[in-house]
């Protein structure tokens, strides 16, 4: 030891303390808690937060893909703002839908599967199960995760490429806001269609599925083969009540009711081809809804 | 008795034809308890019960003085449970799952990191808490499960067979800390096969079989040195007759010869019966009434 270094004589009436077991005294959050919970965990599972590196990778290509395609079509209504209007006609909000919703297909594969098989699969929901939460209450849980995922996945990019348009706009950044007001409702309405038929079949399969590769895959194949088979009804038969097959073309419903709320006409879809009003299409999506919530209820009551 | 911690009224369970559980009476008093049964006796089934997860065909549970049919979402707050199945979450760190394992009993979330960290540190995995639990061992992934169990400070924790798939240091630490749960002041239901764990942590037995209840008694520490079993090389009649003559009755099976002593001196009156008759001992040592040797015993009345 140096000079001029002291240290402290051990104390005789030191001891090593055991830091045991402390009792929890404070207040419960209840069921609101216990759902706000299940939602952020939701969040953190779908984005692969806290988890390792690989999980994170699918989910993040999504996202910046989203983020990129909007940043390349404000990048065109730059570069285009001094060419004549009727010279060329660029996608706003309404047509932005056809592009972010392919991505967002492709989010509500990994998403949803993610969310919901894990927990059966992995076998957590004894564990769940075993707290104070009914199987409702966690289906209600899951469900707004879905939804609060889902829609952030649409309304960001569009809330981005809505501000990026006003930016360029000939009309001045406020005036521009000003004069598309309508936007801040049609893109919320438009986007809960394609998330509430999107969620609805991935859901059903999710909830029936052990692995999340599985569902995802089944709900992309699903997709395009009701489109298919609604396409041959319609198309290639002559069966008498044929055109209702086109009601089997889930992914074309959410498109229907965007046109008809944006006003716009970008294709001719299976649906309208046979003649169904838009709002037919807006009842599909409520019946598949309902499906869903029936389906995935059994399937928990059935295992819980 | 003190207020007891489980009471049954002529509960019965069926599930379609099967009779789980059969007109249960039992009181269990606060403490470690051990419910122990074949595989298929009822014991997780009434485990369920008391969790208010499975509602009874008839009859009434009433846990820590609440009836659970009356409250089961409520009960669940004040119990833990260790489930026997897998139940964990391979993908995520063992803080994250422990901590949201407590939100999900409605502690607050920062109060639930922290009690995370105090858990693991008291189930011997502080050092490896922020490692994905799929990368755990048997053993560590038994003592999260153990964690999870006791995280939302619980009045009582129900832990389904928690030494399964252990090797013998595993299952000795993991009894030692199931001991330590009752100094704190957490009541213990175990459910287990492996008599032996029960003997060696419990102060009350509850006995299960074919859903019958065959006995609900204290744990009694086996007699010891009052008998003596002695197997010799040949016919042990020589040995029995000498024991006659030093008015000791003994009774044989096969080889094995079994000496009771009135007086705790059953080891000199077989050296002396040993020396009369000339016989030569193949083996010899004190003689346990284990918990198996009883629960075969009751299990034989029952169908008596």
């Amino acid at each position: 030891m140096t000079e001029g270094t002291h240290l402290s004589e051990p104390s005789p009436d030191a001891v090593i303390v055991d830091r045991g077991y402390r009792k929890y005294e404070g207040l419960r959050t209840g069921p609101r808690g216990t759902m706000l919970a299940i939602i952020k965990d939701g969040f953190r599972r779908v984005t692969g937060l806290r988890r390792k590196a690989r999980r994170k990778v699918l989910p993040w290509f999504l996202i910046i893909l989203a983020l990129t395609t909007m940043v390349i079509l404000v990048g065109i209504h730059w570069a285009t703002s001094n060419t004549p209007a009727d010279l060329v006609e660029l996608p706003k909000n309404g047509e932005y839908f056809d592009i972010i919703s392919i991505v967002a297909l492709l989010f509500s594969a990994l998403a949803i599967p993610e969310l919901l098989v894990p927990d059966r699969a992995q076998g957590t929901l004894n564990v769940y199960f075993s707290r104070p939460l009914t199987v409702d209450r966690y289906l209600s849980a899951k469900a707004l995760a879905i939804v609060t995922v889902l829609m952030a996945f649409y309304l960001v990019p569009q809330f981005l490429f809505h501000l990026g348009l006003a930016a360029v706009s000939d009309e001045g950044f406020l005036s521009y806001l000003a004069g598309n007001l309508d936007v801040l409702w049609k893109v919320p309405a438009v986007a809960l269609v394609y998330v509430a038929v999107h969620g609805a079949v991935a859901s059903t399969i999710a909830a029936f599925l052990p692995r999340v590769g599985a569902a995802a895959g089944v709900f992309l194949g699903s997709m395009l083969i009701f489109n298919l088979i609604a396409a041959f009804f319609q198309e290639a038969t002559n069966f008498p009540g044929a055109r209702y097959a086109s009601l089997f073309a889930f992914e074309q419903h959410p498109r229907v009711v965007r046109d008809w709320v944006f006003g716009i006409d970008t294709v001719n879809y299976l649906p309208t081809r046979a003649g169904f009003e838009p709002v037919v299409s807006l009842a599909v999506a409520a019946v598949l809804v309902a499906i869903a919530t029936i389906a995935v209820r059994w399937q928990y009551k059935r295992s819980a | 008795m003190t207020e007891p911690l489980i009471r049954t009224t002529n509960l019965t369970q069926n599930f379609g034809s099967v009779l789980a559980l059969d007109g249960l009476d039992i009181e269990i008093p606060p403490g470690i308890t051990g419910l122990v049964g074949a595989n298929g006796a009822g014991k997780t089934t009434l485990l369920k019960i008391v969790l208010g997860l499975l509602a009874p065909t008839s009859g009434e549970v009433s846990v820590l003085g609440t009836l659970v049919s009356e409250n089961p979402i409520g009960i669940r707050e004040r119990i833990g449970y260790m489930p026997e199945d897998r139940c964990l979450p391979l993908d995520q760190t063992a803080a994250d799952f422990v901590g949201y394992a407590a939100e999900l009993a409605g502690i607050p979330s920062s109060e639930s990191r922290r009690r995370s960290s105090e858990t693991l540190f008291l189930v011997g995995l502080h050092e490896e808490r922020f490692r994905y639990i799929g990368d755990f061992s048997t053993g560590m992934q038994q003592r999260v499960k153990l964690a999870q169990a006791i995280v939302h400070d619980p009045e009582l924790v129900l832990l389904d067979e928690p030494a399964s798939g252990l090797d013998p240091k595993g299952r000795e630490q993991m009894l030692e800390l199931i001991i330590r749960f009752g100094e704190f002041g957490i009541n213990v239901v175990i459910s287990s096969h492996i008599l032996e764990d029960i003997e060696a942590t419990c102060e009350w037995v509850v006995m299960l079989d074919g859903g019958k209840l065959i006995r609900s008694a204290p744990l009694e520490p086996p007699a010891e040195g009052d008998e003596v079993s002695v197997e010799v090389f040949g016919d042990p009649l020589s040995l029995i007759s000498a024991l006659a003559d030093l008015g000791v009755e003994a009774t044989a099976d096969g080889p094995i010869v079994r000496v009771t002593s009135d007086e705790g001196q059953a080891f000199e009156v077989v050296r002396d019966a040993l020396a009369a008759s000339g016989s030569s001992v193949r083996r010899l040592g004190v003689s346990l009434s284990s918990l198996e040797d009883l629960f075969l015993e009751e299990a034989g009345n029952q169908y008596d």
